[in-house]
């Protein structure tokens, strides 16, 4: 479902995100962690194409995001770390947008809207200005958006931050839900608590380079500490052996 | 490798399709924007379409007479005007609109979420394109039409003029909005790291030929300024904009075919297919560069964004500097008023949008004070000159008081949990930014007037009563903005456009411009008078009149004094509502 190839990203002299070879496959949750400036939201932007990288490729079922990014973005739902909406719009009217951006029959969209509406308990607001919502509802409309064409893949960058608790506990769910029934779900967090909840399997990446690939449990072994929490075995890995140089 | 295929209800739409939904999105966009202002706006609404209506007519009268006294001269003067007016706004659309399309494609929120659906590059860049060239251009719009209906009714214009002035303007304005666009998608595609030098190369050229033909056509002759001949020497300098391959030469000779009227006055068939020639050639212009701006942006766009996105921004350390050490007292401790001063001053100084407006517009009407003695004025229009140099000074004040020193207390909104938990007095958060607003008012006023009434030659006496004049403005104008910002702000709002904008802005604007017409009107009263008086002789005007003794010492003393009334009034009363206000102020 999605393939980095030997991807690079810089930034001038700095490197970002350097040789990243990954492959996630269909209905796998996957959890990218890492200390600030690690390359999370860099390799989060090339996948979803606002940027190009400098060296590798990245194919999102099968279509290359820099060659045919509107073929890889038919596939993609895409949750920013901070919601772009339109203020002069009512989440209603933008999610009818997104659904015709998808070229969804009218029928259809009806039936998703309403569906997505009623998942995110966006009802009591749906028919109001975008520019009235708080942050944690304008994270719920994008979320209901991202969701609305049943993506193959959903791509979230720091997903619970202005959400509260009730709201937080619905993501998950349909998280969980969803890639029970086959899509796959790549996620930037700096909650290791969710990421230790919910994924399949988590990477870690420090100063641009992935660290460490594989399952909680594997994170465990690897770094063979007595220690059980999550949060114990990510500052080991990315404090002890981020200073190196 | 090819993709697999997409879920079944979802597809790619074509062209035409996205052009749809970007259309409907466009439609509801407007009608919700003017839904909103209907309910929610309705005095700034009103006021709008009021002083529009009014700009229209007064340009509209002005026009009128100018193009009545140019017909006399000769008909050339006319397409020299055209050309030379329709070159220039042409140079101008094509940077505005650059310059708006760039902050529309590449750093705009929309662009990030827009390049994430699966909608063509070249639609994202025709949907912003739209929107770049209806702000580009609605000023030229309104500046236009009533010159141009101007010109039909001088010439006595048959029908068909009037029915092609707006497709011609349309027309027009595509062409340097489209290559404003190529422009842009080629500096940010290709040459991401030269744009900026490039966009100063070009603005820098093209602001030192417009100095060297003003400066040029001010200086040829100040013995017969304004003078026909002076008109006719003056526009042969401007035949430069008279080149047959520049689509302002079109439009200009569109129009004039268009205007133009058989001898016993009746339309001229042939002028009217000449007209038609030159908007088709006009359109087919437009058209063909629109499609090479499309074709552009879908090999470009998102190319040139990723640059940007990928683009390091330099890490720049500021230190204090010599004014905030003043300010503050070198190293020893400053109190509160003097520490929230330096804060707003760095951020000023910091804030490019802000101080670079303060420049242009300062700048520009130092430009034009500089050259006042350009011309051989009389007394009496010399002082008349002075008071409304003086108004304009005011006026120019009042939209930077209304759009940055209004919108600074609802700014602090966010970071009010800083300044709530500091041991400071909510009181001293209004006074610093009265202070930061009056001294940083009244110091490049204060020098444009000096310059204005120094160039006019006017007389101590009335440059001194300018002075104190311009001084009354400085206070009366922050006093609305500080105390108006203080009574209404608006906690939750980032935007400082949006927050003038509100009913608060407008009637900061409002009071603004009555504290100014009355203050100007008022002083200039006597001066007027007295002038007058003076023309006039004791001969017709009683030494002990009404006439002579407004325009006399007791006429000024009691000017000044409701001047200074009105003056500290609108400064105290505001002032004194907003600190009530804000001290009571719940967030």
């Amino acid at each position: 479902m999605i393939e980095f190839d030997h991807v690079t990203r810089t930034y001038g002299t700095k490197t970002a995100v350097s040789d990243l070879t990954l492959a996630i496959p269909r209905g796998e949750l996957f959890a990218l962690l890492g200390p600030n400036g690690a390359g999370k939201t860099t390799s989060i932007k090339m996948l979803v194409g606002l940027l190009h990288p400098s060296r590798g490729s990245i194919r999102i079922c099968g279509h290359d995001v820099v060659a045919d990014p509107r073929g890889a973005h038919l596939h993609v739902g895409y949750v920013p770390d901070e919601p772009c909406l339109y203020d002069k719009l009512t989440g209603r009217e933008f999610l009818w947008f997104i659904a015709d951006m998808f070229g969804m029959p009218r029928h259809l969209a009806r039936e998703r809207i309403d569906r997505e509406i009623e998942c995110f308990e966006l009802g009591e607001f749906a028919d109001d200005l975008a520019e009235s919502y708080s942050l944690g509802m304008k994270q719920r409309l994008v979320f209901a958006a991202s969701l609305l064409h049943d993506p193959s893949v959903l791509v979230l960058d720091e997903p619970m931050v202005g959400l509260d608790p009730r709201s937080v506990r619905i993501v998950k769910d349909l998280l969980a839900a969803r890639a029970r029934e086959g899509m796959t779900v790549f996620m930037s967090t700096h909650t290791l608590a969710m990421a230790e909840e919910m994924a399949d399997r988590v990477g870690i990446m420090v100063r641009g380079r992935l660290r460490f690939l594989g399952t909680v449990m594997e994170l465990r072994e690897q770094v063979a500490l007595e220690s059980t929490s999550l949060e114990q075995l990510y500052l080991e890995l990315t404090t002890a052996r981020g200073e190196e140089p | 490798m090819r993709g697999s295929l997409p879920p079944e209800p979802v597809r790619l739409l074509s062209l035409e399709e996205e052009a749809r939904v970007f259309l409907r999105l466009r439609a509801t966009l407007i009608w919700e924007t003017v839904r909103t202002m209907l309910t929610g706006s309705r005095l700034r609404l009103s006021l709008v379409v009021l002083l529009s209506g009014l700009f229209w007519g007064a340009l509209y009268g002005l026009f009128v007479e100018a193009f009545a006294f140019l017909d006399a001269l000769h008909a050339n003067v006319i397409s020299l005007l055209f050309n030379a007016f329709f070159s220039s706004l042409m140079v101008m659309l094509v940077f505005s609109t650059g310059i708006l399309l760039y902050g529309g494609m590449y750093r705009s929120p929309e662009a990030r979420l827009l390049l994430t659906l699966p909608v063509r590059a070249e639609t994202i860049y025709a949907h912003k394109f739209r929107e770049a060239m209806w702000f580009a251009s609605w000023g030229f719009i309104l500046l236009g039409s009533p010159m141009l209906v101007a010109y039909g009714v001088v010439r006595e214009a048959a029908w068909p003029y009037f029915a092609l002035v707006l497709p011609f303007m349309l027309a027009f304005v595509m062409i340097p909005a489209a290559l404003g666009g190529i422009a842009c998608l080629v500096l940010v595609g290709w040459l991401p790291r030269l744009r900026l030098h490039a966009v100063s190369i070009a603005v820098g050229l093209a602001c030192i030929l417009a100095l060297w033909l003003g400066w040029s056509l001010l200086t040829q002759s100040r013995a017969d300024a304004m003078s026909a001949a002076w008109f006719e020497r003056a526009f042969a300098r401007l035949a430069i904009t008279e080149q047959k391959v520049l689509p302002s030469w079109w439009l200009s000779s569109g129009l004039l075919e268009a205007g133009r009227t058989e001898r016993n006055g009746q339309l001229s068939v042939s002028g009217t297919i000449e007209a038609v020639k030159f908007l088709a050639l006009l359109i087919a212009n437009a058209m063909v560069l629109q499609l090479a701006a499309g074709w552009l942006a879908g090999k470009a766009y998102r190319r040139g964004f990723s640059h940007l996105t990928g683009e390091v921004p330099a890490r720049r350390r500021r230190r204090a500097n010599w004014l905030d050490r003043l300010l503050t007292g070198g190293e020893r401790a400053a109190g509160p008023l003097r520490l929230l001063l330096v804060k707003d001053l760095r951020l000023f100084r910091r804030d490019i949008a802000q101080w670079s407006q303060f420049l242009i517009f300062f700048g520009l009407l130092g430009l034009y004070f500089f050259n006042l003695r350009s011309f051989n004025y009389h007394n009496a229009y010399a002082s008349m000159i002075g008071f409304l140099n003086l108004a304009v000074v005011g006026l120019i004040l009042s939209t930077f008081t209304t759009r940055f020193i209004y919108p600074m207390i609802s700014l602090e909104g966010r970071r009010f949990w800083i300044l709530g938990l500091l041991p400071v007095h909510r009181d001293q958060i209004v006074w610093s930014k009265f202070l930061f607003s009056f001294l940083g008012g009244l110091i490049p006023c204060a020098g444009l007037v000096l310059l204005s009434d120094s160039m006019l030659g006017l007389p101590r006496s009335l440059i001194a009563m300018h002075e104190y004049c311009c001084l009354l403005l400085c206070l009366g104008l922050s006093g609305i903005a500080v105390g108006l910002g203080a009574m209404m702000p608006e906690l939750r709002e980032s935007s400082p456009s949006k927050i003038s904008s509100g009913f608060g802005g407008t009637l900061c604007l409002v009071l603004s411009s009555l504290l100014i017409m009355v203050v100007v009107t008022v002083a200039a009263l006597p001066t007027h008078l007295f002038l007058l008086a003076r023309t006039l002789g004791p001969t017709v005007i009683a030494e002990d009149g009404l006439l002579a003794w407004a325009g006399g010492m007791w006429g000024t003393t009691l000017s000044l004094a409701v001047v200074s009334t009105a003056g500290l009034a609108a400064c105290l009363i505001p002032l004194r509502l907003g600190l009530v206000a804000f001290r009571r102020l719940e967030v």
